[in-house]
């Protein structure tokens, strides 16, 4: 499996920039998924990918093949690209049955008959479709399509994967159920594969690295574990999670951590090694409701640093976690909490590790 | 979950690039259309700036035939009796038709149903034929005419005046302003009427304040439609207004054609381009409107209940009403015809049967009449073909494929729609003198005549074969692509199986539209390449009603019985409101 090569892609839609300079590489047999509210670019890209939009400036290889390239003018038509590509809609073309739709691919490719045969059977095992080979798409449910338009997708080994929103058109349940599925069969085949998603559960579940987009800008490349816990800006840190945002000035700076003063009140938060921030400067922190401690008043665990005394204004329960909404001062705070605290006001606690400076 | 094994990533041959690239079929599909919608223009603009006939050697460059025309008082007036009536044809049969589709969409009319399609049965019936119908019932001399007169001693509309002829045409083109209001009605959210009446408004006062100015975008659109169509009539005119010598411009430069001191006159060159130009600056107009309609579109919105306005007493007078207005403007002048054709002469003074005779039908069976039929029918069936295979290439390039030009071809595709009929019936005679051997080829055989019809009617097509291609999901097509197949297999293995509904839906249309025309043929057709509607001109000009009769008898009988059974088989009856689109 090839890696993909994707550098400084622009595309411009009139005057609106859908793509500006978008630029990665996906790694041999990586999960790599493009993640972004809507119109952000990541189909945009995905489909330049896929040959069915030509950017105005940028590169896209797949291994030693060049696909695009607008400097020397190279525009690979989409049926010559060998890419397998699974639709929003599936695209399971309705006038055929569930053999004609894996056959397709291999018709056209002239493979014998035999051959042919043997490839959709093996193909429809694996992704346990074989009872309903003779079935039309009207005849199947969401997500025996889905794996119809899977099946479809791989029966003629293709050289990357390309998924835009598969699981969107699935209900709740069986789009949970459809991710570990999707993942594990990708896992297994070592397929490289660029997954298009709006939804962040679904990216940092299933991704090996992830790629969160704005506007046509790529605003993070990273693996969940990083895109979560170290958002790169304050973009990221909202959309992929939820999130407390703390504004302050810096007002101390030592080995390996700054303290920073709360804007509106004498708060004081340390933070550990934000490197690139000097004295003075104004940041904005963001802390994800999980990292944030509640404590009753008359605890001593902890010590002062980054431990506010709070008002308590709404508890909700939600079965496996309380939600509280807190005033700390004039920084309103939410945060998820194991247990119940007790009390109107309660002291909450910040750790310096897991605060990350977006802005 | 599968516990197979993952199979081995077995390598298959790259897809191999067809033979045809698809650019290739994509410039000929565009050429193709353009060639033949517009190329007609470039010769007939050509005759209307010559001082003599195409044919004739030598002729210089001149405004000469526009200046001629221009001072002819008889032009004028012409012009003036054709706004005239296009002016009160359109007022007519919008107001009508928007009150019909009021009462069928949004009342609790008995026989709503069955009166919304009846309703649409004018424009799909063979309009000479009507028009020789009503002709025959209620013309000067006419069956009910006299009858009225000598029985009730009531006068009739005088049929043979220019608000008469309007009546006329307004019965023929009321559908059209029916389907657009209609259209409109059932995409417009029906809550919108509710919550003015929740709101405490009388179902009236909805209707006034609601539910017209709602319509106004439909109203406009298919006002500058009829418009447009009527300034192009050429059978209302010619049959009617010939006794009383009204001239429209249509039949002014049909005379001048056919008894003009000069044979081909420039002039009527010129007065057909300018004819065109008014017609492409109307369609230029509603192409504006449409442009702002979308201003007046609703969002969304689904209208599960749309009978709102309770009729009460009114209920049943008013499908009297609509009963009666279909009786008079459409099933008497189709028995009419039929009756018509089985007596020697048609007066209510003698009972029909003292004057039966088969003579009329027995002469369909020969000469130019047994031509016409059998002329009719081969180039139905074959423009048909032709013109749907034309249709779905061209569809197929502009609305999924990545040819540049692709915008203008839907554009192309509805012009001819505008094109009065006789300037495309000119344009082509001219072409065919301008192209050699082809041209001698097509104009000396009904091949020519098919070609001009088929490019009369070409937006039938499109405008049936469209909304289906958008309702298939271009993810579909996609699919094909990325699985390995080319522009042409995509399309012909996914896109074009999919489309199997629109494209019998289409051929049914154009089989009958062709069978129906007439005017582009009347400049076209020789001794020995006659079709139906062309003959029923010239022999009804000839005084040969009876056998006229019969013929137009023949084709509202094919075309009823095509459009039910093709209607039935391939569920074209909503496809029939391309007519107003």
């Amino acid at each position: 499996m090839p890696e993909i090569h994707v550098e400084g892609l622009v595309k411009e839609f009139g005057d609106q920039r859908a793509l500006d300079h978008v630029s990665f590489t996906v790694a041999d047999g990586e999960l790599f998924t493009l993640l972004g509210p809507s119109g952000c670019g990541k189909s945009t890209t995905l489909m330049s990918i896929a040959g069915f939009q030509a950017p105005n400036e940028g590169r896209i290889a797949v291994g030693a093949d060049t696909f695009f390239d607008a400097d020397r003018r190279v525009n690979v038509a989409a049926e010559q690209r060998n890419l397998g590509i699974v639709f929003q809609s599936y695209a399971v073309w309705p006038h055929m049955t569930v053999f004609d739709n894996l056959a397709f691919p291999l018709r056209v490719r002239k493979v014998r008959k035999a051959a042919l045969r043997d490839r959709v059977r093996e193909i429809l095992e694996l992704v346990d479709m074989a009872p309903y080979e003779k079935r039309y798409p009207h005849q199947l449910s969401g997500g025996q399509q889905q794996r119809v338009a899977l099946a479809r997708a791989l029966v003629y080994s293709p050289s990357v994967l390309l998924l835009d929103e598969p699981f969107s058109n699935l209900d709740a349940k069986l789009r949970e159920r459809a991710r570990t599925w999707v993942k594990d069969l990708q896992h297994r085949l070592g397929l490289t594969t660029i997954f298009v998603t709006h939804d962040q559960d679904e990216a940092l579940s299933m991704s090996d690295r992830v790629v969160v987009m704005d506007h046509g800008v790529i605003q993070q490349v990273g693996t969940p574990e990083e895109v979560y816990r170290r958002p790169a800006n304050r973009f990221v840190a909202e959309f992929v999670g939820r999130v407390n945002l703390i504004d302050g000035v810096v007002s101390s700076t030592a080995a390996g951590s700054v303290v920073l003063s709360v804007d509106g009140s004498q708060q004081q938060l340390t933070l550990s090694a934000p490197d690139r921030t000097g004295l003075a400067e104004k940041v904005t922190i963001a802390v994800r409701p999980e990292a944030v401690t509640l404590l009753p008043m008359d605890d001593r665990t902890v010590n002062g640093t980054n431990t506010w005394e709070a008002n308590v204004h709404t508890v909700a329960f939600l079965g496996d976690h309380y939600e509280y909404e807190v005033s700390a001062g004039p920084v309103p705070l939410t945060v998820q909490s194991a247990r119940r605290v007790e009390g109107d006001t309660i002291k909450v606690h910040i750790p310096a590790e897991a605060c990350s400076v977006v802005a | 979950m599968s516990t197979t094994t993952a199979p081995t990533s077995r390598a298959f041959p790259r897809p191999r690039a067809s033979f045809v690239p698809a650019w290739a079929l994509h410039w000929t599909t565009w050429a193709l259309v353009v060639v033949l919608v517009l190329g007609p223009f470039v010769p007939l603009l050509e005759a209307s700036l010559r001082d003599r006939p195409l044919y004739q050697d030598g002729g210089v460059w001149t405004l000469e035939p526009y200046r001629q025309l221009l001072n002819d008082g008889a032009f004028w007036t012409a012009w003036k009796n054709t706004l005239a009536f296009a002016a009160l044809t359109t007022a007519m049969s919008v107001g009508v038709g928007a009150a019909f589709a009021i009462l069928c969409a949004r009342t609790d009319l008995p026989g709503r149903r069955a009166y919304s399609r009846l309703v649409l049965l004018p424009i799909l019936l063979p309009s000479l034929g009507m028009v020789l119908g009503w002709i025959v019932i209620w013309g000067p001399g006419g069956y009910l005419t006299e009858w009225f007169s000598q029985r009730l001693h009531v006068g009739t509309l005088a049929i043979d005046t220019i608000p008469g002829m309007a009546v006329v045409e307004a019965a023929r083109l009321l559908p059209v302003a029916f389907m657009t209001c209609q259209a409109a009605l059932v995409r417009a959210d029906s809550s919108l009427e509710d919550a003015a009446r929740s709101a405490g408004a009388r179902p009236l006062k909805v209707l006034r304040s609601i539910t017209i100015p709602m319509l106004r975008p439909a109203l406009l659109n298919s006002a500058t439609l009829i418009f447009t169509l009527s300034i192009a009539a050429l059978g209302v005119p010619l049959l009617l207004g010939t006794s009383n010598n009204i001239k429209f411009v249509s039949s002014y430069l049909y005379d001048l054609w056919t008894n003009g001191s000069v044979p081909d006159s420039p002039s009527v060159s010129a007065g057909a381009m300018l004819l065109l130009l008014v017609a492409t600056a109307l369609i230029a107009l509603r192409n504006l409107l449409l442009g702002a309609e979308a201003r007046f579109v609703s969002v969304g919105g689904k209208s599960g209940r749309s009978a709102m306005l309770g009729l009460r007493a009114w209920r049943y007078p008013l499908a009297a009403l609509l009963g009666l207005y279909l009786l008079f403007t459409t099933m008497i002048p189709v028995l009419g015809l039929v009756l018509m054709s089985f007596v020697v002469v048609l007066t209510p003074l003698v009972a029909p049967w003292h004057l039966a005779t088969w003579a009329h039908w027995h002469m369909l069976s020969e000469g130019v009449f047994r031509r016409s039929i059998e002329h009719s029918l081969v180039i139905g069936v074959v423009g048909a073909v032709l013109t749907t295979a034309l249709v779905v290439l061209a569809t197929l390039v502009a609305h999924r494929s990545g040819f540049r030009l692709r915008r203008t071809l839907p554009f192309v595709m509805l012009y001819p729609r505008a094109i009065p009929g006789i300037i495309i019936g000119i344009g082509f005679y001219w072409t065919f003198l301008v192209t050699w051997g082809v041209g001698d080829y097509l104009r000396n055989s009904i091949w020519g005549i098919m070609l001009a019809f088929c490019i009369r009617n070409l937006p039938f097509a499109y405008i049936v074969m469209y909304p289906t291609l958008a309702r298939i999901g271009e993810e579909l097509d996609r699919a094909g692509r990325a699985a390995g197949a080319g522009w042409w297999r995509t399309n012909r293995s996914i896109v074009i199986p999919l489309l199997r509904p629109a494209i019998f839906a289409s051929f049914v249309l154009m089989f009958v539209e062709i069978l129906n025309d007439y005017d582009p043929a009347v400049f076209l057709v020789k001794p020995g390449t006659e079709v139906m509607g062309a003959t029923m001109l010239t022999q009804f000009i000839q005084g040969a009603i009876g056998p006229v009769a019969a013929l137009a008898v023949v084709q509202v009988a094919i075309t009823v019985v095509v459009l039910a059974v093709g209607g039935r088989v391939f569920k074209i009856g909503a496809t029939a409101g391309g007519h107003g689109a």
